[in-house]
């Protein structure tokens, strides 16, 4: 039986090649995006899984308990931590204590072989040998057991050691670090996915650490929170456990600050408690389901419209003794059947475009669906489930036909509720369509702004680099020097500029309680750094050479004034490391770090006029002057800095490759794709539907035609119905998209709405609705008058 | 909306093995006749009586498990699935009843050469002829070896070769002791059976076994 239901599914198909080719792209095209929406969902809880010890692997962060701070959490932390309060308890199996070569955060340090063909190179860290039993590395070359043991080895990424070793075999060779520094490799490992939490492309040993950054005390620093800890805890431990021991670690230095322990499973989807990846996620998996219910009322329609052209087979089935529940088997089957069609195809739609889509967003945002065997799983009962319940109206439908009226070839259904059924159908549809196109739209424009949000500093004039040096002396003659030229407009050097977020210190100010602090970023700076920048005062002065006393003053920035609660900050006193700070100045708010993160409260020192020896130098240049300046830039610094490897990009390296961003970036070209999608399986369905329902029509059509109704009022007939449900979708459609406007996650920087999204998207629709009923109902307008009335 | 009575105050019996032709005039109820017979429809009122049993309130269910296997239809427009190739047009009689396959192929191969049609047991029903189709519609109604074959205007479409063939057909089922009620146009077929019920305006107007028939074939 259900190998004959197939057969005559087989065989419908290639009979009716359009109405099947409709009804196959319509689901394909559905679950191609389901798929590749579910791929995109499950690869954001697949992060960090190449561990074997995954879920045994935590990172130690600290809690901030002060109300003043905007960020409460963070894993930067100190080394004592690890090496004297963790230690020794049961629970833990492995501590590995990590640092920053170089800053990270800034643009990392150059490695060589020659000392000549030096390398910028991003993402090196310091480790303890620990983190190869913690963290699953595969190893090319060298020993992983002892890769780490002696002190000035070095471990490669097999993508550093390409690229210092393009004839392979590093294993034993010797790396320049900043031409100052010789390290000997002692191991080449596979580089690790882009989904990891923690991700080096090259690790030093920790024990190095202390001859390469002078820093002698680290091991017993609680002050210093620039280091990195990862423990893999024992089978059955508990973190829990572990947090109660540490919860007041920090007592007797800042008893605010509570460390703990945050599971690997967290680490990117939700490092900080903060709900916005879910809303992201809940978002994107809610969209994907709509996606398949719009193809799959799609595919009930056109089944149901489909079935009047069986009516002799349910006729002779009947007559012959087939009972309903046979029927309706056949046509339970044959939903089931075209539903894992169309879900194998865009099964395989979704793996063709994924290259490509990955490409386009610049990153694995999807890996491939077949890796994943529990999304397979998933996707296998998705189409199980969609098929059964998408047959059941079609095959209800079809089943209930008396055979005597099947036989003849009535429309039956006008009985049932059929109708009904369909129109709530349709204004669902409808719906999804408006509502999915307004979400799209919404996100586009939250992205765009962010893109296009005034940063409050000049990122598109400025260059900049980072240059470790040993060299000392005033700066000034190179920027005297460069100022000679026209296309230079101004030059600074601070030891962080904006989108390289500075440290920080928990600082108690004026007028607030003795208790109170609040977490403050501070940076050095010279006289320049504010023209430099383009960044503007809103009280008080910068600092200025005609002012000697300015070295004991500080500028501030307004978050910093609204958080102390100073009306007038001008004059006011703020304590940095037991130094009293005058405020001179204000500057205006300016995007810090990330357009997704609200402004915290800052601090500017001024830095003595020489060279700083791990600064970052920002020369401003005139505008349209971009190749000329690097030029100009390049020779100067080379000239002035004969010995220091630095490279100089353009700020919006950093301010459009800032995460949250790319984040944001990738989410809107995801939902303009649904959004595509969405359109494409509405005029699939639309066209289909209104396709059966004129031709059903036909008959009518052709009486009024004879009766001399106008073209007009019959289009309007057959129209009206349609505009009417989509009036009642955009009831349904706008209120659920105000709320995900709503919920949206924008951090700090959300748009403001406007009605004419809502509009454009209900217009869309109704464009993509209107022409479609055109089209089939001038087609039914033009056919000859004798030819619909002879039939029947 | 209104109301019409297909069929009204008819009242007869066939008895098994007959062979009944009924004729009547466009819309006087004959396929409706023929409907309720073959448990397809139920009439509003009355009783029917089949093998004894008053079906008339059957159940959907019930006359569908009723009709399986006890009753065969041949219709003027032959009624095949188009889907279908040929053998399976006249297994499914034999699915519906659950035959297990190897017997239903044996049976299937066994009339369709019976009906001489075997050579084109895998072509789909458009492929042939009107002839041939009616054929494999007749060896889909005998397939199952039914008590009653009910044929709706069987030679209706079909030259008169092809519909002398048919009939032929039905009289060797009929001499196998298949009871058969025929409705037909054609008087020239309907005298081939053993009575003509005559049906008008959805009444019983005229009954006439074959001897009463041959008197009036006389006069007339």
């Amino acid at each position: 039986m259900i190998r004959q239901s197939i057969y005559i599914l087989l065989r419908r198909i290639t009979r009716d090649k359009v109405l099947y080719f409709i009804i196959l792209t319509n689901l394909a095209v559905g679950f191609a995006a389901f798929v590749l929406l579910s791929t995109f969902i499950s690869d954001q809880f697949n992060h960090d899984k190449q561990n074997t010890k995954y879920d045994r692997i935590y990172r130690l962060q600290l809690f901030m308990d002060q109300k003043e701070n905007t960020v409460k959490h963070t894993w930067s932390v100190t080394a004592a931590l690890s090496r004297k309060d963790l230690v020794d308890l049961p629970e833990i199996e492995k501590i590995a204590l990590i640092h920053d070569v170089g800053d990270n955060n800034k643009s990392g340090v150059f490695l060589s072989v020659d000392k000549k063909n030096q390398f910028l190179t991003r993402f090196g860290y310091f480790a303890d040998q620990s983190v190869f039993d913690i963290f699953t590395f595969r190893f090319i070359e060298g020993d992983q057991a002892n890769a780490l043991v002696q002190p000035f080895s070095i471990v490669l990424s097999k993508e550093v050691a390409d690229r210092l070793f393009p004839g392979g075999n590093a294993l034993g060779k010797q790396v320049y670090g900043e031409n100052k520094v010789v390290f000997n490799v002692t191991g080449v490992y596979e580089d690790l996915p882009i989904k990891s939490s923690w991700r080096p492309v090259y690790i030093l040993p920790m024990i190095s650490y202390k001859a390469i950054s002078g820093q002698q005390d680290y091991e017993s620093n609680y002050w210093s929170y620039a280091f990195y800890t990862y423990v893999l805890l024992k089978p059955n431990a508990s973190a829990a456990s572990v947090d109660t021991k540490i919860y007041n670690a920090l007592k007797d230095y800042r008893k605010e600050h509570h460390p703990y322990l945050r599971p690997m499973s967290k680490l990117y989807i939700d490092p900080f408690f903060e709900k916005s990846m879910y809303v992201i996620i809940g978002l994107v998996s809610f969209l994907s389901a709509l996606i398949l219910i719009l193809s799959s009322i799609n595919f009930i329609n056109l089944q149901t419209a489909n079935a009047t052209t069986r009516f002799r087979e349910i006729g002779i089935k009947k007559t012959l003794g087939f009972n309903k529940k046979r029927l309706w088997k056949q046509f339970m089957t044959e939903s089931v059947v075209l539903t894992f069609i169309a879900a194998i195809t865009g099964l395989f739609l979704a793996q063709l475009v994924i290259p490509a889509l990955n490409n386009m967003l610049g990153s694995e945002t999807f890996s491939h669906t077949f890796e994943n065997w529990r999304l397979l799983l998933v996707i296998f009962i998705v189409t199980l489930v969609t098929g059964l319940l998408s047959g059941l109206h079609p095959a209800y439908v079809i089943s209930s036909y008396n055979p005597v009226a099947a036989l003849k070839q009535k429309f039956i259904s006008e009985k049932t509720n059929g109708i009904s059924l369909k129109k709530t159908l349709v204004t669902i549809q409808f719906s999804i369509s408006i509502f999915m196109l307004i979400v799209g739209f919404i996100i586009y424009r939250q992205t765009q702004f962010m893109l296009k949000k005034d940063l409050g500093f000049n990122s598109e004039t400025v260059m900049f680099a980072n240059i470790v040096t040993d060299q000392k002396g005033s700066l000034e003659p190179l920027r005297q020097k460069l100022l000679q030229h026209s296309e230079i407009r101004n030059m600074c050097a601070s030891d962080y500029i904006p989108f390289i977020l500075p440290g920080g210190d928990d600082l108690n100010w004026e007028g607030g309680k003795p208790d109170d602090k609040v977490f403050v970023r501070f940076s050095n700076v010279t006289y320049d750094f504010v023209p430099t920048f383009d960044l503007k005062m809103v009280e008080g002065r910068n600092f200025s050479r005609e002012f000697p006393a300015d070295r004991n003053k500080c500028l501030i920035n307004e978050t910093a004034t609204k958080v102390f609660g100073w009306k007038d900050p001008v004059g006011h006193r703020i304590k940095v490391f037991k130094k009293d700070y005058e405020v001179i100045g204000v500057v205006k708010d300016y995007v810090v770090f990330s357009v997704y993160n609200p402004t915290e409260p800052h601090l500017y020192r001024l830095a003595k006029d020489s060279i700083i020896n791990n600064g970052v130098y920002a020369v401003n240049y005139a505008s349209g002057q971009e190749k000329k300046a690097m030029e100009i830039v390049n020779t100067e610094f080379r000239n002035f800095f004969p010995n220091d490897a630095f490279e100089f990009r353009n700020m919006q390296f950093l301010t459009q490759n800032e995460n949250a961003l790319m984040a944001w970036k990738g989410f809107s070209k995801i939902m303009t794709l649904t959004a595509i999608i969405t359109i494409i399986i509405s005029s699939i369905g639309l066209f289909g539907l209104i396709l059966f329902l004129t031709q059903r029509k036909m008959k009518e059509v052709g009486i009024r035609r004879v009766l001399g109704f106008s073209h007009t009022s019959l289009y309007m007939t057959l129209s009206s119905e349609f505009i009417r449900l989509i009036f009642i979708s955009v009831l349904l459609a706008w209120p659920a998209a105000y709320y995900v406007y709503r919920v949206l996650p924008a951090g700090a920087n959300k748009y403001d709405l406007q009605i004419w999204e809502f509009i454009l998207a209900t217009l869309l629709i109704l464009i993509v609705a209107v022409g479609t009923i055109s089209y089939q109902i001038i087609k039914a307008l033009c056919v000859r008058l004798v030819d619909i009335l002879k039939d029947e | 909306m209104v109301e019409t009575t297909a069929l009204h105050d008819v009242n007869f019996n066939v008895s098994k093995g007959e062979f009944v032709a009924i004729m009547g005039p466009s819309g006087c109820g004959k396929s409706t006749l023929l409907n309720i017979l073959g448990l397809l429809d139920n009439s509003d009122s009355g009783e029917y009586f089949f093998e004894g049993v008053d079906v008339s309130g059957f159940g959907e269910n019930q006359r569908t498990n009723l009709r399986k296997g006890n009753i065969g239809f041949i219709f003027q427009s032959f009624n095949l699935i188009d889907e279908l190739t040929i053998f399976e047009n006249v297994e499914l009689p034999l699915i519906a009843m659950k035959v297990q396959p190897a017997k239903r192929k044996v049976r299937v191969e066994e009339i369709l050469d019976q009906m001489r049609i075997g050579h084109r047991r895998s072509h789909f029903p458009r492929q042939l002829s009107g002839g041939q189709q009616q054929r494999a519609a007749i060896a889909r109604a005998l397939i199952t070896s039914p008590k009653l074959i009910l044929a709706d205007e069987p030679t209706g479409n079909l030259d008169s070769s092809n519909g002398e063939q048919v009939m032929q057909l039905l009289e060797e089922m009929n001499a196998a002791g298949t009871t058969i009620i025929m409705v037909t146009h054609s008087l020239n077929h309907a005298e081939r059976a053993h009575r003509i019920v005559s049906l008008f305006d959805g009444q019983l107007v005229m009954e006439r076994s074959e001897k009463v028939f041959e008197s009036i074939s006389k006069v007339v």
